[in-house]
């Protein structure tokens, strides 16, 4: 037992000891102050109707529960689905795989330490909470029961769950995260998406993980009963709609069917079934030795050296003159965004292509060029982290200005990937002569690139951005306004707005690599 | 062509320092640089190399402040890290051509170059294979051609014979001898016998620090006619040891042969010639 406890505490310290860590709870501590919108705000999050809560505890603290348990389980899984992966890059499953720990064990150690993280995170919004409680209720009495109830019976179990998923993902489906996250994208929708259309208590407890579908039925119940009202919940997130009839309650709380609360234990129990089946088909990190020799068989068999190899004169070899320009490094960039993940997954880039000429304008703009986008996620987010993850980043570091020609040839390699892939709309765009809209998609696709290149350099990873742009791709798919980056519709100040934004990306990534380059 | 290191610290914090008030000159040749780990090798080569900064202090090459002038150096700069890795879906000639345009050096010689590299370091059997597909060893011999794409004048190595076979590293060293007439090579190693066979001058580094430097000759000078070796009963090891500088043991049976570094030799001892070993692990090891 006190070996199982060290291995999740040992993989726990190692993920939460990292700057990138850092600026997720910054970012986390953001998205939980958005939870409960200040007075004069032009959104709203949950809603009962025309009705919201008054900001007491009972109200903040199943707001923000319900919010966290959604919006974490959506972004969770992209932050925690490594850990198995790291094991591999570390080469510390081969150690792993030698000793007696059981493939369960292990993976539920995995499980553990990824529920531990994503709770670190949740601890934060919970705190975060209580503060706007503090900041935003007028006169109401503080209760801490108010605050921690909703969070252990619905957050809690839900990230649990999430967290076992993350790790059968990787079992199952391995290295290929694209497909991890847009088969975990489809579900996730296609569960909130259930959940919300079903009525009936009994069988929405047993289908919704996130278990946030007994509080909207809650409060829609407290409303009618207190206010005779027959209001719905009809979204959760963020509500951009006029605000002008908005009517307040006081919401004291809700009670909790023992039925809900048994359901919560069956998800938790579900996620440890999975974690168990999927045990069955852990491949024990002899992953590595397979691809290698598979890939070595491909071409010659074994690699065959000289016998009696040639010497190397310095003085023999042909001359070579300088060249500083940066065509050669945009090539190889272009090249290895091209190799990046499965060459079968460059037809799906094709089919969103031939979907941007065919579609509906509308439709083509607005859902298919940002999912198109997401699609190259795992291409852009190790734009300018692949050199450390990969340790070649003191042959970059010692190249000859470095600054002034690496990093502009990473960004433009991305750029170009983001403009060929939007070409077709922007083609459509030039024919109906709607400039404004394919300026709007240039800045989207430099932006975009920035943000990764960016994210990437300051973070010293890559999921941040991975998680954020899975974020913004998710509220864009959503018609969240304040997402939309790629000018849907373009106006000037939209455009402009994205411009200073990427001019002000591009500078702070200029700024920290620099300091980079010298600080090895 | 001459490198001038002054007064060079890098503080990490407060208590630590990763290099301390590091002087010496290098000229032409080969710079043996020897030290346990921590001794500071690694951060002196990463300053040389421009990739890391020094928190006071001078390097300059011929006049050339490379502090603030990094570039001066990196044209005509070979660096091997002692941890370095590749882009595992790029091929030899690829993973060459990178490294090629980031030195700044292209033409239309270039791709004959890298195959001439190539055939050099024995990898032109599997130069078209991805090099994530690649042994230890030959990933070290691709790190070893991309050092010398750009007719380097500075070539620093960092522990470069890892991984490679005893083959290899006896190809390795032929190399860097030959190299050696036309430039300044500083070249580290835990292995004494890698450096001991073709360095020039060696440099003993030990917790940042510069402990001695000079020829071979110079260095093996310190601990010359103090070197000896005996046999003792096995039982008497660790009371002998507790007297005596112990370098090297040999079990025979139940006896034990030792070779020791001492002023005052245990009678019935021999006197050996002292090599650079004994030198080195005497500074690094001893108190004195």
């Amino acid at each position: 037992m006190n070996d199982f406890i060290a291995m999740i505490k040992g993989d726990y310290l190692q993920r939460t000891r990292s700057y990138a860590f850092l600026v997720t709870l910054a970012i986390s501590l953001y998205i939980a102050y958005t939870f409960v919108p200040a007075p004069d705000a032009n959104y709203t999050t949950v809603r009962i109707g025309n009705y919201i809560g008054d900001y007491n505890a009972a109200w903040i603290g199943h707001v923000t529960a319900i919010m966290t348990s959604v919006f974490l389980s959506l972004i969770g899984f992209f932050l925690v689905n490594n850990s198995v992966k790291k094991d591999i890059e570390t080469e510390v499953g081969m150690i792993i795989a030698t000793t007696r720990v059981s493939n369960f064990s292990y993976l539920m150690s995995k499980t553990l330490s990824n529920f531990l993280v994503l709770l670190s995170i949740t601890g934060i919004v919970f705190v975060m909470s209580i503060g706007i409680f503090f900041l935003r209720s007028r006169g109401f009495d503080f209760e801490f029961t108010s605050f921690l109830i909703p969070y252990l019976f619905v957050t809690v179990p839900s990230l649990f769950f999430i967290s076992s998923l993350a790790v059968v993902g990787e079992v199952l489906l391995g290295r290929r995260s694209v497909i991890q996250y847009i088969g975990f994208f489809f579900l996730f929708n296609v569960v909130i998406a259930n959940v919300q259309a079903r009525e009936g208590f009994e069988s929405l407890t047993w289908i919704d993980p996130f278990g946030v579908k007994v509080v909207t039925m809650g409060l829609e119940s407290y409303v009618k009963t207190n206010l005779g009202v027959d209001g719905r919940v009809t979204s959760m997130g963020f509500n951009f709609s006029p605000k002008d009839e908005v009517k307040v309650f006081v919401f004291n709380g809700m009670n909790w069917p023992l039925g809900f609360l048994m359901s919560r234990l069956v998800w938790i129990a579900f996620g440890i079934g999975l974690v168990w089946t999927s045990s069955k088909f852990f491949h024990r990190f002899d992953v590595r030795e397979k691809i290698r020799a598979v890939k070595k068989s491909k071409v010659t068999g074994e690699i065959v050296e000289h016998v009696s190899p040639k010497t190397i004169s310095l003085a023999a070899l042909p001359a070579i003159t300088a060249d500083y320009s940066i065509t050669a490094f945009i090539k190889t960039e272009l090249l290895m965004l091209y190799r990046k993940g499965l060459r079968w997954f460059w037809l799906v880039n094709a089919g969103g292509m031939i979907a941007l000429i065919f579609a509906p304008l509308e439709i083509a703009h607005q859902f298919i060029l940002p999912v198109l986008w997401f699609l190259q996620v795992g291409r852009w987010s190790d734009l300018t982290t692949k050199e450390k993850t990969n340790r070649i980043h003191h042959f970059t570091y010692a190249a000859y200005q470095p600054l002034r020609r690496l990093l502009p040839s990473q960004l433009l390699a991305g750029i170009i990937l983001a403009l060929v892939l939007a070409s077709p709309l922007c083609l459509r765009y030039a024919m109906a002569q709607e400039f404004l809209s394919i300026a709007g998609i240039m800045a989207g696709g430099i932006f975009i690139v920035l943000f990764a290149a960016c994210l990437g350099i300051i973070s010293g990873g890559k999921k941040l951005f991975e998680v954020l742009f899975f974020a913004i791709t998710y509220m864009n798919v959503n018609r969240v306004p304040v997402a939309d980056y790629f000018g849907f519709p373009s106006t000037a100040t939209s455009l402009l707005l994205v411009l200073a934004l990427s001019i002000l990306l591009a500078a702070l990534s200029w700024l920290v690599r620099s300091y980079e380059i010298r600080h090895s | 062509m001459t490198l001038v290191i002054q007064n060079l610290s890098k503080k990490y914090n407060k208590e630590k320092f990763g290099l301390r008030d590091y002087s010496l000159t290098i000229e032409k040749g080969i710079l043996g640089l020897l030290g346990p780990n921590g001794a500071g090798k690694s951060t002196l080569m990463k300053i040389i190399a421009t990739i890391s900064k020094p928190t006071s202090g001078i390097l300059s090459l011929d006049g050339h402040d490379l502090i603030h002038e990094p570039n001066y150096i990196r044209k005509m700069l070979g660096y091997l890290p002692q941890d370095f890795g590749v882009y595992p879906n790029l091929n030899a000639y690829e993973f060459l051509t990178y490294i090629a345009a980031m030195k700044g050096v292209g033409g239309p010689n270039l791709k004959s170059r890298i195959e001439m590299l190539l055939e050099g370091v024995n990898l032109i059997e599997a130069a078209k294979l991805p090099i994530g597909t690649y042994s230890g060893g030959m990933k070290q011999r691709i790190g070893i051609a991309q050092a010398l794409l750009n007719d380097p004048k500075v070539l620093i190595f960092d522990e470069p014979t890892v991984g490679l076979d005893p083959e290899e590293r006896v190809r390795f060293r032929n190399l860097i001898s030959d190299l050696a007439h036309d430039c300044i090579i500083i070249l580290s190693s835990h292995i004494v016998s890698d450096i001991e066979t073709i360095a020039d001058a060696v440099a003993i580094m030990k917790s940042g620090t510069l402990i001695t430097t000079g020829t071979q000759a110079d260095v093996i000078a310190q601990v010359d006619g103090k070197v000896f070796e005996t046999i003792i009963d096995s039982t008497e090891l660790e009371a002998f040891r507790a007297k005596q500088f112990v370098v090297n043991t040999i079990r025979q049976k139940d006896k034990v042969r030792l070779r020791y570094i001492s002023d005052q030799p245990v009678p019935s001892s021999t006197p050996f010639a002292a090599t650079l070993e004994d030198a080195y692990l005497f500074l690094t090891k001893s108190n004195n």
